[in-house]
């Protein structure tokens, strides 16, 4: 009883940890600009105002940098989903030389510090042409992506029984039809999930998008250049506009990101 | 429909040879049991034969087709899996049509031939439910009729049966044997369960270590096994085996076990290996009975229908079947006469039965 009481109160400090300062960002948010520096705070929201966040999308380059955003963003997903999907699928279905070895690879990309990548990649970047457009934002966010898309669609394909292929291929399918009319309904909701996870690191990522883009900024990247010289609540609405779609996104995947690293959440 | 041949078929993974070199002809109609423990390459043999796995060597004829190299799809095969494999995406009624449908058959085709499928197993009343709403049982139903409603040349089952529990699997064996009689299918099925064998084969292939070491109809391998592996692995319980020393009388081999003599038939090593099923040994109480050997009764077992008697006789265990209201006491000393037509003579070394 008493370490069910240790847990719970745990789970309640860690959760006040990650909520308090979203709850504030929000509350600001929806506040108006005078409430937002007041002091004593309060913590209730007693004055709910649409100004800040009206004016938040009145500034001139939120929205172009939004839809650079969700550009950037959609091409990541479809990059990543149509990379990892076949790679998850050979690392679940076939027996290869060094398997073991580029499962450990796909990880540790992510341990390669981008920060030493920036310079490279943009001088590259320049050469190929490609420097500050949506493309080359989306391929670096697609090397950041690909492992959690590669590693979740392989657990979703292991997920499905082999024999369920092997049944479709006796009753007349080719390879790939079996593939189109068993694997792909029943690995979609996953895959689904893996999609928007994919869009989620690249809405959020702010380093390479500053670096790779001048003018054509991705919203991350814009409220980075802008963060020194706005105003409090300008920060707090750019902030909480940020957070809103990945906590949305994170929260209706969550069941799949377990599945990542094998933890049965049936 | 059509007969199966294969010819000298080999399967190597890596350094492990999984079948070695089989030949295996099974005619049209007739149902062929791939019987034998696991890991004696039944289910690999099975595998080649439905073009879900690529043989090293040798040749496979479905009818007069060589099939080597053809996707199973090309096959006009059906398979059953093990775990039923019904898709769980779709309703029964979509699962029996998906091999029709993969024909690309005119919906008012499909409708009569998935409703014939599906009352042949008893399914009819379950074509809208998922996968999911099913029983074990009606699983591996669905997973028949969508394999009978293709009307294959060929039928392939892998162990169909073995994830079912016990009385289940006793109602679907009776079922499918009466199913299967009435359809011709040529079928190989694959099992690791003697009685299972027994009960459905027109003939069993016996299979051990990659190796077909039997190839008869269930009668013939029970009683006249050709090793005695196949005598100790069909049967429950399986064939007693007794080592004998041949002794020469008069230039006349005779075997003796412990004080007794017995008749043998003509060999020129100096021990050979007696194979007898323990209902075909008879208990007699009076002690030095022409034809019979002395043994001491270790354990009894009253089974019901009978007594099962463990014994020892010349420091070798044996069992015997005998009638349930036969009087005998562990402890006790009795002697036991084998049938002389169902002994069963083999090679003291390499185990294998002697003509």
């Amino acid at each position: 009883m008493r370490t069910r009481w240790l847990w719970v109160a745990l789970a309640l400090l860690i959760s006040f940890w990650v909520l308090f300062p979203i709850y504030i960002i929000a509350l600001s948010a929806f506040s108006d600009a005078a409430e937002i520096s007041a002091w004593p705070k309060s913590f209730l929201p007693e004055h709910f105002s649409l100004e800040t966040i009206s004016f938040f999308f009145g500034v001139e380059g939120v929205w172009a940098a939004t839809l650079n955003s969700v550009v950037v963003a959609v091409m990541t997903m479809v990059f990543s989903i149509g990379l990892g999907a076949p790679a998850g699928y050979a690392l679940a279905r076939f027996g290869f030389l060094g398997k073991d070895a580029y499962r450990l690879l796909i990880l540790l990309t992510r341990a390669f510090p981008i920060a030493i990548l920036a310079l490279p990649l943009t001088i590259r970047f320049i050469q190929l042409g490609i420097y500050d457009t949506p493309f080359a934002v989306a391929l670096v966010h697609t090397a950041l992506a690909l492992p959690f898309a590669i590693l979740v669609s392989y657990s979703l394909f292991l997920g499905i029984p082999r024999e369920l292929e092997e049944a479709a291929w006796t009753l007349g399918c080719t390879r790939l039809q079996a593939f189109r009319k068993v694997v792909m309904p029943l690995a979609l909701p996953g895959m689904a999930a893996t999609a928007i996870f994919a869009f989620v690191i690249s809405w959020n990522e702010v380093f390479a998008a500053a670096v790779l883009t001048l003018q054509n900024r991705t919203l991350t990247a814009y409220l980075l250049t802008r963060l020194v010289e706005a105003p409090l609540y300008f920060q707090f609405t750019g902030g909480f506009f940020l957070i809103v779609p990945s906590l949305i996104f994170i929260f209706a995947v969550r069941r799949y990101l377990f599945s990542m690293w094998g933890i049965a959440s049936r | 429909m059509a007969g199966i041949r294969c010819q000298s078929v080999r399967k190597v993974f890596g350094t492990f040879e999984a079948l070695k070199s089989i030949s295996l002809e099974v005619r049209d109609q007739e149902f062929t049991v791939l019987l034998g423990p696991s890991g004696c390459g039944k289910t690999t043999l099975l595998r080649i034969i439905a073009g879900l796995e690529t043989e090293t060597a040798g040749d496979v004829y479905i009818g007069e087709t060589r099939v080597n190299g053809l996707p199973a799809r090309r096959r006009e095969i059906a398979m059953v899996f093990q775990n039923y494999a019904v898709f769980p995406h779709m309703t029964v009624f979509e699962n029996i049509a998906f091999g029709l449908r993969m024909k690309k058959m005119a919906d008012e085709e499909v409708r009569p031939r998935v409703g014939r499928a599906a009352e042949m197993m008893h399914i009819e009343q379950l074509l809208e439910r998922y996968s999911g709403q099913l029983s074990g049982g009606q699983r591996q139903r669905v997973a028949v009729s969508r394999a009978l409603a293709v009307e294959p040349q060929v039928l392939l089952m892998d162990e169909p049966l073995s994830n079912l529990d016990a009385l289940l699997r006793l109602e679907m064996r009776a079922e499918l044997k009466g199913l299967l009689q009435e359809s011709r299918t040529t079928t190989i099925y694959v099992t690791h369960d003697q009685v299972e064998a027994m009960s459905l084969a027109d003939r069993i292939a016996v299979m051990w270590g990659g190796e077909i070491v039997q190839y008869d109809v269930p009668i013939k391998v029970y009683q006249e096994p050709e090793t005695t592996f196949v005598g100790g692995f069909i049967g429950s319980p399986p064939m007693n085996f007794l080592d004998l020393r041949v002794e020469r009388r008069n230039g006349e081999a005779v075997g003796r076990l412990g004080d007794a003599h017995i008749a043998i038939p003509e060999t020129t090593g100096d021990r050979l290996r007696l194979g007898v099923r323990p209902e075909d040994l008879e208990v007699l109480s009076a002690a030095g009975s022409q034809g019979g050997f002395a043994s001491e009764v270790l354990v009894v077992e009253p089974l019901g229908p009978h007594l099962q008697l463990t014994a020892r006789v010349d420091g070798q265990m044996l069992r015997v079947t005998a009638p349930p209201d036969l009087d005998v006491r562990p402890g006790s000393t009795v002697t036991l006469r084998p049938n002389p037509v169902r002994l069963r003579w083999f090679d003291a070394e390499s185990g294998r039965a002697l003509h």
